[in-house]
């Protein structure tokens, strides 16, 4: 039986797995594999040159006299939590020991908050009021006595046109959705919050809130096409037929009123 | 759990626990999926810049690159970094393992699938992924994953003292999950479109924030003590890093819907919090830097700390950006345009990247027992991702400023209302160009993801030798 054979059956750990551990224990080390393999198969120690050497230390053992005090001022060290494993399952009961000491130097993995779930109560009850301030409470339409509606009129087309329109990931170029400020005069008007277009939150093309004033089928079609600048898309005649209701139906002159 | 002398042998020991090959696997898919994404994302500068030559819309390009990045790479990769902490924090094994390896199999899955659907046109077109309903249901499944597995974990643990990481874990593994369900329900069909635009520009804000940097600040709390071996500089400061970080930087999101139709008090609100925005950043990355104090040298040789202070540093000048557009003077004219853009990419692929390396380069020596092969690609990927998302997120925001300021001056209000022309075509050659500086940079940026995937593909297949931690622990999960 090799050393190698009697290492593995020593440690209860597959063969290979030894030889390529032991190579590179012997390389931190500074002794040969063959003398990391006898002292594992026979139960022995290897002496150890990253414990002589500090600056030679494995990230595994940090060296007490290498690492650093801590500073007065930052938090007390204590005991480190879980650095170095213990035998594995199924180990022998008592492996070879070794001669590098388990670390002793300035543990500073600790925390002094010992109740987790608070943290997970914190993180849930700032969820909460994250959504309700961010997300329900700007979704939630205002109720203005006599405030005219945004929601536009859609016929069975132009509802599957919409579709076709958010399909098409037409919102991350176009906004339908006119702002009371300078940048938007002239485009349409003001979009209230009830809107049933797609807002869409980036404006690389131009709005499209009110494109069916100001715009024929045959230009929509030709645009959608390719040209213009635009990128073309290939439609089936009725997606086309769809989405050309949809922006033709998107006109201030289509919405409607309370 | 406890040490003993045995555990120095074993410690040396190939082969790894179960958790730890699961860590190592998340980590190799999210890098794929970074390859991927940021391929896709610069596809998508390109369509911008070249739309008659796209054979694919924007639009749809955009929602592939940032379902690869935000599932694909964020999910997977932030896990993985949880799986690898976990079990070394608390003193447990990892709970649920066989939970965690379907979560990795159903989330890039799933990735893949929603990836290939939106040119397909089986999107539902919303930001920021646009996926299907009957995607969108297993995937907000797969996300509790990491919350039940890191649940489990801490139930069990043998250390009753919580260090920091743990803290910055329990709260992404919490938001992520309640944060897509609560943003997939807010774009149902029958809720209405002010809702739906919120719940995308929600999930955006929220999945930076409350998972990627929360997750990837937390690591790098681990990853900065364990390689320095020096204490952290404050425990306040994490505390502060971490819960401004879920409740002031979501607001970016509403920032960029300010002067819309929602109700008026939002834009007080979003303008008044998001001064709040660089806090948490400022927070985390000023504890670094106050750990660090005395182990700055150590920094060049030690790649994956280079790479997550940069990354933090990156966290708080994006931070910074956000905040300047939350004011309602300057939101008026950045909303809507490429400046919230430049943002996203610097978050996706420059912050998430950086802070992901600040972990998974000296963790995967530990995890599978082999060295990062070549330091100098680890410092490419570290020039070229700030050179590279640093570029796109200075274009894009200049982009964003010149053509926002034009519509408020009205230089192209003309060509901007005229059909098919928008403001990339009225602003005229001068945004023209800074897109195209955007795509060049982009390329840079690419670079920098291939050089983080060879890096980690690298170490795993042709990596030298060395001691690995091989992680034993009681409580073993009887799975």
């Amino acid at each position: 039986m090799s050393d190698v054979d009697t290492a593995a059956e020593v440690m209860g750990i597959p063969a290979d797995l030894v030889s390529r551990s032991a190579a590179a224990r012997a390389q931190a080390s500074g002794t040969t594999t063959d003398e990391v393999l006898a002292a594992w198969g026979g139960g022995g120690s290897v002496a150890s040159k990253a414990r002589e050497e500090p600056e030679a230390a494995t990230p595994e053992e940090p060296d007490e006299a290498a690492a650093p005090a801590p500073a007065e001022s930052r938090e007390p060290a204590e005991q480190e939590p879980l650095e170095m494993p213990t035998a594995p399952a199924g180990a022998p009961a008592t492996p070879p020991p070794t001669s590098a000491p388990v670390s002793s130097a300035p543990p500073v993995l600790v925390g002094a908050y010992d109740n987790p779930w608070a943290v997970v109560v914190g993180a849930l009850g700032l969820f909460v009021a994250v959504v309700l301030l961010a997300l329900v409470g700007p979704s939630i339409p205002v109720d203005t006595p006599g405030a005219r509606s945004s929601e536009i009129v859609l016929s069975e087309s132009g509802t599957a046109g919409r579709d076709v329109y958010a399909s098409l990931g037409c919102a991350s170029c176009h906004t339908q959705m006119i702002r009371p400020l300078i940048a938007d005069v002239g485009v349409g008007p003001v979009t209230l919050n009830d809107t049933n277009q797609i807002l869409g939150n980036r404006r690389y093309g131009p709005d499209l809130a009110d494109i069916g004033s100001r715009t024929t089928a045959t230009e929509i079609e030709s645009i959608v096409s390719g040209s213009g600048g635009h990128q073309a898309h290939s439609l089936s005649p009725e997606d086309m037929s769809s989405l050309i209701a949809y922006l033709l139906e998107s006109a201030a002159a289509n919405v409607s009123q309370e | 759990m406890t040490t003993g002398q045995s555990s120095d042998i074993r410690a040396l020991l190939g082969g790894g626990a179960g958790e730890d090959r699961l860590a190592t696997a998340h980590i190799l898919v999210g890098a794929l999926y970074l390859v991927i994404g940021g391929a896709l994302a610069l596809f998508a500068l390109l369509s911008l810049r070249f739309p008659e030559q796209s054979p694919t819309s924007y639009g749809q390009v955009d929602l592939m690159a940032s379902t690869a990045l935000m599932l694909g790479f964020g999910v997977l990769t932030m896990s993985g970094g949880i799986y690898y902490v976990l079990p070394r924090l608390t003193g447990a094994r990892l709970a649920h393992a066989r939970l965690a390896g379907l979560g990795l199999v159903a989330t890039a899955g799933l990735t893949a699938l929603g990836v290939i659907s939106i040119p397909l046109g089986l999107g539902d077109g919303g930001s920021p992924l646009g996926l299907a309903w009957w995607l969108d249901a297993p995937i907000a499944l797969a996300l509790v994953v990491p919350l039940v597995v890191t649940l489990g974990t801490v139930r069990n643990r043998e250390e009753k003292r919580s260090y920091v990481t743990v803290w910055f874990i329990l709260g992404g593994v919490v938001w992520l999950p309640l944060l897509y369900a609560s943003s997939t329900l807010g774009s149902l069909p029958f809720v209405n479109s002010l809702s739906a635009a919120f719940s995308g520009v929600f999930l955006t804000a929220g999945f930076v924030n409350m998972w990627l940097l929360v997750i990837g600040f937390g690591l790098f709390y681990y990853t900065v003590v364990k390689e320095l071996d020096v204490p952290l500089a404050s425990r306040q400061l994490a505390v502060v890093g971490l819960w401004s970080l879920g409740f002031a930087s979501v607001w970016w999101g509403v920032s960029q819907l300010i002067f819309g139709p929602g109700p008026d008090w939002l834009d007080g609100v979003a303008a008044a919090l998001g001064l709040a925005f660089p806090i948490g950043a400022i927070a985390n990355a000023a504890n670094y830097s106050l750990t660090l104090e005395g182990s700055w040298r150590q920094l060049p040789e030690n790649p994956g700390l280079s790479s997550g202070v940069i990354g933090s540093y990156l966290a708080v000048v994006v931070a910074g950006l956000a905040s300047f557009a939350s004011f309602p003077s300057i939101g008026a004219a950045a909303s809507l345009t490429a400046y919230w853009d430049g943002i996203e990419y610097a978050a996706l692929l420059g912050i998430g990247p950086l802070l992901a390396a600040g972990f998974v380069f000296p963790a995967l020596p530990r995890l599978i027992g082999r060295a990062v092969p070549n330091l100098d690609r680890v410092r490419t990927f570290n020039r070229f991702t700030v050179i590279g998302s640093g570029g796109v997120l200075v274009s894009l925001v200049a982009a964003g400023l010149y053509s926002g300021y034009s519509w408020i001056g009205g230089s192209n209000g003309a060509a901007y209302v005229d059909v098919g022309e928008g403001w990339a075509q009225g602003g005229g050659s001068a945004v023209q160009t800074l897109i195209l500086l955007a795509v060049g940079f982009g390329v840079i940026s690419v670079l920098a993801q291939f050089a983080y995937a060879g890096v980690v593909f690298g170490t795993v297949t042709t990596g030298k030798t060395v001691p690995q931690e091989v992680l034993v622990a009681r409580g073993a999960d009887d799975e």
